[in-house]
């Protein structure tokens, strides 16, 4: 059996034979060792594929047999590599490409820096830019444990860091150390951030007037940045007052704080929606000349909306002469009453005052008690509610003592 | 003359177990279903049409009738025809 490799790389004819008898350049062709395939009658011709070499060789044999052979069909390498050559740009073609695809691959393109939280990107940038490392450089000129090594030694707060190469881009992937927040040690008074009546109190540092039950307002002083009488001092005969040294004052302060809010609904909501019906007012501009094309005639309408289109030429065909038309559209509106039930009206207003309610309270608060009070209003088509809350919650804010 | 030696060959042939094909000079046909027919050692083709192919033997031709019948694969020693075979003669 033929491989079909073998055919392709040695190269296949389709031969068609025609003249009186073609089935005797066949038998002649057999008794010559000459292989043929896939033969098939076509009218009177015989299609017959052989193989390129032997189709040199067969000249002697079709002058024999008084018959005439045309090629119909060529196959396998040899012919393709015929075509190619005459093409020869078909080949440079891929070749440019790999080349350029090879050539541009190798350069870095990007400079991505991965994993920052509180450094700016602009600073890892810099350093590795005086490296070496930024777009445009050549891959293999740079060193990626140079660069890691540099930036770890000019950044501190750096804690690992990692050059890659991901294609054409270069990734510097940096974990940064976690430092602990600077605390503020500077003098400070605690004092009430809300009105409310104190329900705990402890006192971390400083000294405080005030206990449990206690009622306080908005700004006044809860705990005062001053340090404690040590024991030992108050048995010292008090010969010079020491001056009070101002410390930071901590604590917590827990009190209880009361919110009110209100929340308004009305029973009826008119409704706006077109009807359908419009009317087109058109001006065009030319110039500064204005000319009305058509008047709206809006006295049929009791409501309406108005909706303006301007219209403009390009401005590379409108430099010298400003031709623009304004178009306005009026919507005719029909009035209708929603209405809705007074249980329905309270809790809309009642969700109103609460969502007002949600900003003040912080997170933290604990909420005590929640009352909703429906209030009599004069206007009959009004439900309004009044939410109150009680809510427990820390009130100290921190104040710098001036010196 | 050429009968006799043909006979004599032939029984000669029986009494030593060898394939008779090769003795004789006959020539051997193999079919797969009605799809392919391969004849080897056989003398050429006289005639060849899409539902008629004629292969001169040793003795004789095979007529071969059938649809849409090709020449698979030609060689001097073996023909594979390919498509949908109907009948076989053997004219001798």
């Amino acid at each position: 059996m033929m491989s079909k490799l073998a055919n392709y790389l040695q190269g296949a004819v389709r031969i068609r034979v025609s003249g009186m008898m073609p089935e005797k350049l066949i038998n002649l062709c057999v008794t010559q060792h000459i292989s043929l395939w896939g033969i098939t009658k076509h009218n009177d011709d015989l299609l017959v594929w052989m193989k390129l070499g032997d189709f040199f060789t067969i000249r002697e044999m079709v002058r024999k047999s008084r018959t005439r052979i045309t090629i119909v069909r060529r196959y396998g390498f040899p012919f393709t590599a015929k075509r190619l050559k005459r093409r020869k740009v078909l080949l440079i073609g891929p070749l440019i490409f790999f080349l350029a695809l090879n050539i541009l691959s190798s350069y870095v393109w990007f400079v991505d820096v991965m994993g920052l939280k509180n450094l700016p990107d602009s600073r890892i940038k810099e350093i590795a830019f005086q490296q070496g490392l930024k777009p445009g450089a050549l891959k293999n000129d740079i060193n990626t444990k140079q660069i890691e090594n540099e930036i770890l030694i000019t950044l501190p707060e750096v804690a690992w860091i990692g050059v890659n190469f991901v294609g054409t881009r270069a990734v510097i992937e940096i974990v940064e150390k976690t430092v602990p927040k600077q605390e503020d040690k500077s003098p400070a008074n605690l004092i009430a951030a809300k009105d409310g009546v104190i329900t705990e109190i402890i006192v971390l540092a400083g000294q405080t007037m005030l206990k449990k039950g206690d009622t306080v307002k908005k700004g006044d002083l809860l705990i005062q940045g001053i340090a404690p009488e040590a024991p030992e001092a108050t048995v010292k005969p008090p010969e010079a007052p020491v001056p009070e040294q101002p410390i930071r004052a901590k604590g917590i302060v827990k009190a209880r704080v009361w919110y009110e809010s209100y929340g308004e609904t009305e029973l009826a909501t008119a409704v706006h929606e077109p009807t359908g019906r419009q009317q087109l007012g058109v001006v065009l501009k030319i110039g500064s000349n204005e000319f009305v094309v058509k008047k709206p005639d809006l006295t049929q309408f009791a409501l309406y909306e108005q909706e303006a289109i301007h219209k403009k030429l390009p401005l590379w065909r409108n430099s010298g002469l400003i031709v623009e038309s304004s178009i306005d559209v009026y919507h005719e509106l029909d009035t209708s009453w929603l209405e809705i039930t007074l249980e329905q009206a309270r809790d809309a207003a009642r969700t109103k005052a609460l969502d007002q309610l949600q900003r003040l309270i912080p997170q933290t608060a604990h909420i005590l008690s929640r009352n909703v009070e429906v209030i009599k209003t004069t206007e009959p088509n009004l439900v309004r509610v009044k939410v109150t809350i009680e809510a427990e919650e820390d009130i100290v804010q921190s104040v710098m003592i001036s010196q | 003359m050429q009968s006799r030696k043909r006979g004599r060959l032939q029984r000669l042939a029986g009494l030593l177990e060898i394939p008779q094909d090769i003795v004789m000079d006959l020539p051997r046909i193999t079919m797969l279903g009605n799809k392919q027919l391969l004849i080897e050692n056989h003398k050429g083709i006289i005639e060849y049409t899409p539902s008629m192919i004629r292969i001169k033997l040793n003795q004789g031709e095979l007529v071969i009738g059938g649809t849409d019948l090709t020449l698979g694969n030609l060689q001097i020693e073996q023909i594979l025809v390919e498509g949908t075979v109907g009948e076989l003669k053997y004219d001798v």
